[in-house]
C-alpha cells in the first residue's frame, strides 16, 4: 500500500501517454474520494478513455501512476482491480452465450461465480426475465444492464463507467442514472463517470475534471461551478455603451452579448444601476444559473481563444 | 488450482459454444465419407490391392477399416485439419480482441499471462479433441463400411515407412498411439496460429499467416535441392507421427523430434505472450 489518504479511492498521479508520438494524456492528476461520483469530461479524443484504460491496466502509461484504493495499478494490478468494476460504452459480451452464462464466464476471472449473488444482482438490474436468453437477442439497454450486473457482482467499491449512457433512450438513461445514485446512497460506491454528455454529468456528479487534448483544464465541485460566478441575460441598447459598462464591472460577454458573466459576488442590481447611470436603455436583466455546459464551453472556449491569439 | 480449472472450463465453454468450432467437425465427417467412397472405387482399390499383393500381404485381410482409417487421418489432417486448426487458433485471441470481449476480461483482476495460458490450453485441448474426433469417427465409418476386423497396413514412401500389423487389436493400439503423436504434431500448427493471434491483427490475418508458414514450409520440403535440409523443416517434423506406426518404433528419434517441436511450441507461446503483454487495449 502506498501512503495515500485512505479516503481517496482513485488517484491519477501525473499520468502521461502517447500513441505513435502523439500525446493522448499529459501529466494528468486528480483524485476521487470515497462515495464520490466524479465526472471526467472532455470532447471525443480528449484522453478520457485512455485514462480509464490506464486505471484498468489495459493501457500502460509512459509516465505516472494510477492507484485504486492505494494500490498501484501498474505494480499490483490484480490487487488494485479487485476493488473495481467497469462498464464500457458498448459492452462486448459473448453473443452466442446467454446473459447468465456470460456472468459465469466473466466471474470466473474475478474469483468465482456465486449463483445466489448473481440472481440477486440480476433482479436488481431488472434482467431476471431475459437473463437465460442469448445475449445476441438483447437490446442495447439490456446489454447495459447486464454490464452493470457483471460490474457489480464482485462487490466493488469503485465503479469505472466509460460513456455508459451513450445510445440509451431517455427512459434507459434515467433508469441508469437513478440506479447509480441509489448505489452510491445505499452502498457508498465511488464512481468515476467518463462522459461527454454534460446534462448527465451535471445530474449525477459531485465533482468534475475537464480534460482537453490530454491535459486537465478544470477540476472542481459542481456546486461551486453553479454558484461562484454570476451570469445575467441582458437586453440593453446601445450595445457599445452596455459593453463598456460590463467591462468596468469585470464582466465578459457571451453569445454576442446576450449573456454576460460577472465575477463572484457581483450583485445584479449593481449591474442594473450601472447601466442606467451610463444612460443605457435596459429592457431585460435576468440572472441565469450557470450550467455545467456553460462552464465547459467557457473553459474550452477560453483555451481555444488563448491558443488562437498565440 | 481449483480456480484455474474453473477458468479453463469457462474458456472451453466459450470455444466450444461457437458455431465455427463445430463447422470443422461437420466438414471432417463429410471429407471422411468422400475418402471412404474413393476407397470403394475400383481404381484406388486395385492400386492398394496391387501394393499389398506385391509385398506378399493378404489383400482381403489388410484392405480393412484400420488401413482406410490410417489413410483418412493422413489425408484429412494434412488438408482440412490444418485449415481448421489455424482458423481456431488464429481466432482465439484476435477475435476476442476485435469484438471487444477481451476488454471485459482484462478489466478483471487476472493477469495477462494467465489469460493467455488459459487460451493456449483451450486451443491445445481443441487440437487433441479434433485429432481424436477424426481418428475415431474415421474408424467408425470405415468399420461400418468394411467391418471392424482386419489388419493395419501402413505405407509412406517419403518417410520410408512400410509396416503391417496382422491383429486388429494391435493395429487399433498403434493407430491410437499415432493419434497421440499426431496431436503433438498439430500442437505446433496451433501454436503458430496462437502466436499470430496475440499480435494486433485481424483474426483472419492470424489464420492466413499461420497457414502461409505451413504452406511455404511444405513447398520447401518438396524442392529437390532442399532434400539435405528436410529434417530441419517444420512440416517434415510434424509428419514424424507416422514413425509410431513402424513395426519397430525408434523412440530415440521420436523423442528428439518431439522435444524440438515442444520446445518450438513453448517458444511460440512466449513470443505471443511478449507481444500481448506490451499491447494497449483501448476503444
Amino acid at each position: 500500500m502506498s501512503e495515500t489518504d485512505p479516503e481517496v479511492i482513485l488517484e491519477a498521479v501525473n499520468l502521461s501517454k502517447s500513441f505513435g508520438g502523439k500525446p493522448a494524456l499529459q501529466d494528468l492528476s486528480f483524485s476521487v474520494r470515497r462515495g464520490e461520483i466524479f465526472g471526467l469530461l472532455g470532447h471525443n479524443g480528449a484522453g478520457k478513455s485512455t485514462a480509464l484504460g490506464i486505471f484498468l491496466g489495459m493501457v500502460e502509461p509512459d509516465g505516472g501512476e494510477a492507484r485504486i484504493g492505494g494500490e498501484s495499478v501498474q505494480r499490483r494490478r490484480e490487487r488494485a482491480l479487485r476493488q473495481a468494476g467497469a462498464i464500457f460504452e458498448a459492452p462486448a459480451f459473448y453473443d452466442y452465450l446467454s446473459g447468465w452464462e456470460n456472468l459465469k464466464v466473466l466471474m470466473s476471472y474475478s474469483g468465482g461465480f456465486d449463483a445466489d449473488a448473481a440472481q440477486q444482482v440480476v433482479e436488481e438490474v431488472d434482467l431476471s426475465d431475459r437473463v437465460h436468453s442469448r445475449v445476441s437477442s438483447y437490446s442495447h439497454g439490456m446489454r447495459q444492464r447486464l454490464a452493470l450486473a457483471q460490474a457489480l457482482l464482485p462487490e466493488p467499491r469503485l465503479l469505472l463507467l466509460d460513456e455508459p449512457t451513450d445510445g440509451l433512450d431517455p427512459e434507459g438513461i434515467k433508469w441508469f442514472r437513478d440506479f447509480i445514485l441509489r448505489l452510491r446512497a445505499e452502498r457508498g460506491i465511488t464512481v468515476l463517470f467518463n462522459s461527454h454528455l454534460l446534462p448527465e454529468v451535471e445530474q449525477m456528479c459531485d465533482r468534475v475534471a475537464i480534460v482537453r487534448r490530454g491535459r486537465k483544464v478544470y477540476d472542481g465541485e459542481l456546486a461551486g461551478i453553479a454558484d461562484d460566478h454570476v451570469k445575467l441575460e441582458i437586453e440593453a441598447d446601445p450595445a457599445g455603451q452596455a459593453s463598456a459598462c460590463y467591462r468596468k464591472l469585470g464582466g465578459r460577454e457571451l453569445e454576442e452579448g446576450r449573456r454576460v458573466i460577472f465575477p463572484e459576488g457581483t450583485d445584479p442590481a449593481e449591474v442594473a444601476r450601472a447601466l442606467i447611470k451610463a444612460g443605457v436603455d435596459l429592457r431585460k436583466l435576468i440572472p441565469v444559473r450557470r450550467s455545467l455546459e456553460d462552464v465547459y464551453l467557457e473553459v474550452i472556449g477560453c483555451l481555444d481563444g488563448e491558443e488562437g491569439e498565440q | 488450482m481449483k480456480l484455474f480449472l474453473i477458468q479453463l472450463r469457462s474458456e472451453l465453454k466459450k470455444l466450444f459454444a461457437r458455431r465455427r468450432t463445430y463447422i470443422g467437425y461437420g466438414a471432417f465427417l463429410v471429407l471422411e465419407l468422400v475418402i471412404l467412397w474413393v476407397f470403394h472405387l475400383d481404381g484406388p482399390r486395385e492400386e492398394i490391392a496391387k501394393i499389398l499383393s506385391d509385398t506378399g500381404l493378404e489383400v482381403e485381410h489388410y484392405y480393412s477399416a484400420l488401413t482406410v482409417t490410417y489413410w483418412m487421418i493422413g489425408f484429412s489432417m494434412a488438408m482440412l485439419g490444418a485449415i481448421y486448426l489455424a482458423l481456431v487458433s488464429g481466432d482465439i485471441v484476435a477475435k476476442e480482441s476485435e469484438d471487444g470481449n477481451l476488454r471485459m476480461v482484462l478489466a478483471r483482476p487476472i493477469s495477462r499471462l494467465r489469460v493467455l495460458t488459459l487460451k493456449y490450453l483451450a486451443v491445445l485441448i481443441y487440437t487433441v479433441t479434433f485429432v481424436w474426433f477424426v481418428g475415431v469417427s474415421g474408424y467408425l465409418m470405415s468399420s461400418i463400411a468394411l467391418g471392424w476386423d482386419g489388419g493395419l497396413f501402413v505405407w509412406n514412401y517419403d518417410l520410408k515407412v512400410f509396416s503391417f500389423f496382422p491383429a486388429a487389436t494391435v493395429g487399433i493400439g498403434r493407430l491410437s498411439l499415432s493419434l497421440v503423436f499426431l496431436s503433438l504434431s498439430m500442437f505446433t500448427l496451433s501454436s503458430i496460429g496462437f502466436a499470430f493471434s496475440c499480435l494486433r491483427i485481424k483474426p483472419a490475418s492470424a489464420t492466413i499467416l499461420a497457414l502461409s508458414v505451413l504452406f511455404v514450409d511444405s513447398v520447401l520440403q518438396m524442392l529437390p535441392f532442399m532434400a539435405p535440409y528436410r529434417e530441419h523443416l517444420l512440416t517434415f517434423r510434424m509428419s514424424n507421427w507416422i514413425y509410431v506406426l513402424e513395426n519397430t518404433v525408434s523412440w530415440a528419434k521420436l523423442a528428439e523430434n518431439y522435444t524440438f517441436l515442444v520446445g518450438l511450441d513453448l517458444t511460440l507461446f512466449v513470443l505471443g505472450w511478449m507481444a500481448f503483454k506490451v499491447r494497449d487495449f483501448k476503444t
